[in-house]
């Protein structure tokens, strides 16, 4: 594929919907979501469980089964081509060569039955043409590259032979294969444990700044954005409720949700005191809602928040917030305030 | 990364798949000697024109209906042919009938079952419906009404049993499947662009061998037992080639003259069957990871 225009993002994601069920029962999981990705670039996407964030990632792909789900509109532009109206059999080409995929589960996202050297070779089999030897010598680069220690008598050993961490590090030489322009990664770190964790984010920021993979790492670890990510995407009820620079989300954090989120991250530099909760629970998915999604849940809601739906705020320095209190209408007098 | 602890895994290497299988063998004296006695049959079947005393088809009318003998040791049929040569003659239909029935039924019954769990939808529904309407019927009055349809011979027999059992086979199979696909790694498979074929040779079927393989060693002994029946019946194996189901209905006619024929062939259907399930069991056990040791 051509190098991208200058001022055109890797990948735009331009108000896409997803809903699932037929039309007696709709429910709307992805809302208008809408964020680029530039070349080279980390983005976080975060929201907590239910808020989307996965579907969204998995649509970019078109990996969500259709039925039941289907698109209800908006485009995934990657280069410029729109992914969303890809014949289904062009698909497998785009699928691992220019995005590839790592999941939340490395326990069982490896096949048991296949050597981990034939797994990873599999990418550079249907992508790329090279000869047995050439594609072993590359698998193990990859396995070197992702640090699994004497690679040349690991490629031949079958994933029950191997940790989680190492897991997910073979899943992630899988992604790297065939040198991918945008890496996502849904939750990778969630299911192994702190120390390892670490590692396989440092593993991440490494590749990134060594071959400009633009990554969308999907997590609900504000921690994790803050020391991974150049930009946030904070999802909520299927909706982005506020994106923009890591900075500019942590320092001055817009949306009453994002508040609200920062605050419940526990801290070892105060006094120990009981954690921030938001009251109440995430909508469950519904039809098209009218309104702000987080109005049920919000401290400082108008009357307007139940049946108009905030535009997207404009905050300067590419920070944005869907909310009537962010931007100009902060200023808007207080007094429309109601008491939860 | 500290180089001891990715150390660690490497020194205390499981268990290869070939040591369990050594392990549950010598815990279980019965497998061994299932195993012993299909192998000893095997060694029969092959050799049968070595140890037969007599030519299976050689009638002589002056030795009908003979008890056993020094010379005829199950004694004769009443065309005057030697029973023993006749049985060792039969074992090689029995097990060969055994092997390949379920080979088949498991090659076409598989493809049906991996094809209606892969893709579902209307496929799935038309396949499973014609699954539910086979399994319906038992393998035996199925067979018969096919065979009853086909006639006899050695390859209609393979026909009719293949027939009976590809239900079983493919319902297993769908079940299988469904469960496999959801799993993550295929899901990763996907998304690094693996074309839909590919999965389904890659990924399912390597995954889904295990619970086939150990439904074709249980089936093998039903094969033995249905071809013994469909025989007895006169739908089988077809006179004058000899089977163990034709010995014991050629025997009934004079039981009470000589009933080693009946007993013998009897014996012989009973302990290769005993000894196919045993095995079955025992691979079972070996594949199931929540019952191997």
């Amino acid at each position: 594929m051509t190098a991208a225009v200058e001022d055109r993002p890797l990948l735009r994601v331009d108000r896409l919907s997803v809903e699932f069920g037929g039309p007696a029962a709709r429910l709307r999981v992805v809302d208008e979501v809408s964020f680029d990705i530039e070349a080279g670039e980390t983005v976080g996407l975060v929201g907590e469980s239910g808020s989307g964030k996965s579907i969204t990632a998995l649509s970019i792909l078109r990996l969500v089964p259709e039925p039941p789900s289907h698109l209800a509109g908006g485009r995934v532009l990657l280069d410029g081509v729109d992914l969303t109206t890809l014949p289904r059999d062009q698909l497998p080409d785009i699928r691992g060569r220019d995005i590839a995929m790592i999941f939340q589960e490395p326990m069982s996202s490896l096949n048991p039955v296949q050597r981990i050297g034939d797994q990873v070779a599999e990418a550079i089999l249907l992508h790329q043409k090279l000869d047995a030897a050439s594609r072993r010598a590359r698998v193990l680069d990859l396995l070197r590259l992702v640090g699994i220690p004497d690679p040349s008598r690991r490629i031949d050993a079958y994933p029950h032979q191997f940790s989680g961490g190492m897991r997910q590090r073979v899943m992630i030489a899988m992604a790297l294969a065939c040198n991918p322009r945008l890496l996502i990664a849904d939750e990778p770190t969630t299911a192994l444990d702190v120390t390892i964790q670490a590692q396989v984010l440092a593993l991440l920021r490494d590749l990134k700044t060594e071959f400009g993979t633009a990554i969308l790492l999907i997590t609900h670890d504000l921690g994790v954005v803050a020391e991974s990510c150049q930009r946030v995407v904070v999802m909520y009820a299927g909706r982005v409720v506020e994106s923009g620079p890591v900075r500019a989300i942590f320092r001055n954090p817009s949306h009453p949700y994002t508040r609200a989120l920062l605050q419940s991250i526990p801290r070892l530099d105060e006094e120990r005191r009981r954690l921030h909760q938001i009251p109440g629970n995430v909508p469950p998915p519904g039809p098209l809602r009218a309104g702000c999604a987080f109005h049920t849940r919000c401290a400082e809601r108008l009357l307007r928040c139940a049946t108009d739906r905030p535009p997207m705020m404009q905050l300067g320095g590419g920070h944005q917030a869907a909310c009537w209190l962010a931007g100009p209408m902060a200023q808007a007098p207080m007094a429309q305030a109601v008491t939860p | 990364m500290s180089a001891v602890t990715e150390r660690l895994d490497l020194l205390a290497p499981e268990p290869s798949r070939l040591a369990i299988v050594r392990m549950v063998i010598l815990n279980r004296p019965s497998t061994i000697a299932a195993v012993c006695l299909i192998l000893v049959f095997v060694a029969i079947a092959t050799a049968a024109p070595l140890i037969a005393p007599y030519d299976p088809l050689a009638q002589s009318y002056i030795k009908i209906n003979q008890s056993p003998s020094w010379e005829h040791w199950l004694g004769t049929d009443q065309f005057g042919r030697d029973v023993l040569s006749r049985m060792i003659y039969g074992s090689r239909n029995s097990l060969i009938i055994g092997v390949l029935a379920p080979l088949v039924a498991a090659i076409i019954g598989t493809t049906l079952g991996v094809v209606a769990g892969f893709f579902g939808g209307i496929i799935d529904r038309v396949i499973s419906r014609l699954v539910d309407l086979l399994i319906s019927f038992p393998e035996l009055l199925l067979a018969i009404i096919i065979a009853a349809a086909l006639g006899g011979g050695f390859w209609n027999i393979v026909i009719v049993l293949a027939a009976a059992f590809v239900p079983n086979f493919a319902r297993v199979a769908r079940a299988q499947t469904m469960a496999v696909r959801a799993e993550p790694y295929v899901e990763a498979a996907v998304a690094s662009g693996v074309t839909q074929l590919r999965i389904i040779m890659r990924h399912i079927i390597p995954n889904i061998a295990a619970p086939i393989v150990v439904l074709m060693t249980l089936w093998t002994a039903s094969a033995i037992r249905l071809e013994a029946s469909l025989s007895f019946l006169g739908l089988g194996t077809q006179a004058p080639q000899p089977s163990w189901g034709n010995i014991i209905r050629d025997g009934l006619n004079n039981l009470f003259g000589s009933p080693w024929p009946v007993i013998g062939a009897g014996l012989a259907i009973t302990s290769v069957v005993l000894a196919f399930n045993l095995l079955g069991d025992t691979i079972r056990d070996v594949l199931d990871p929540e019952t191997s040791p």
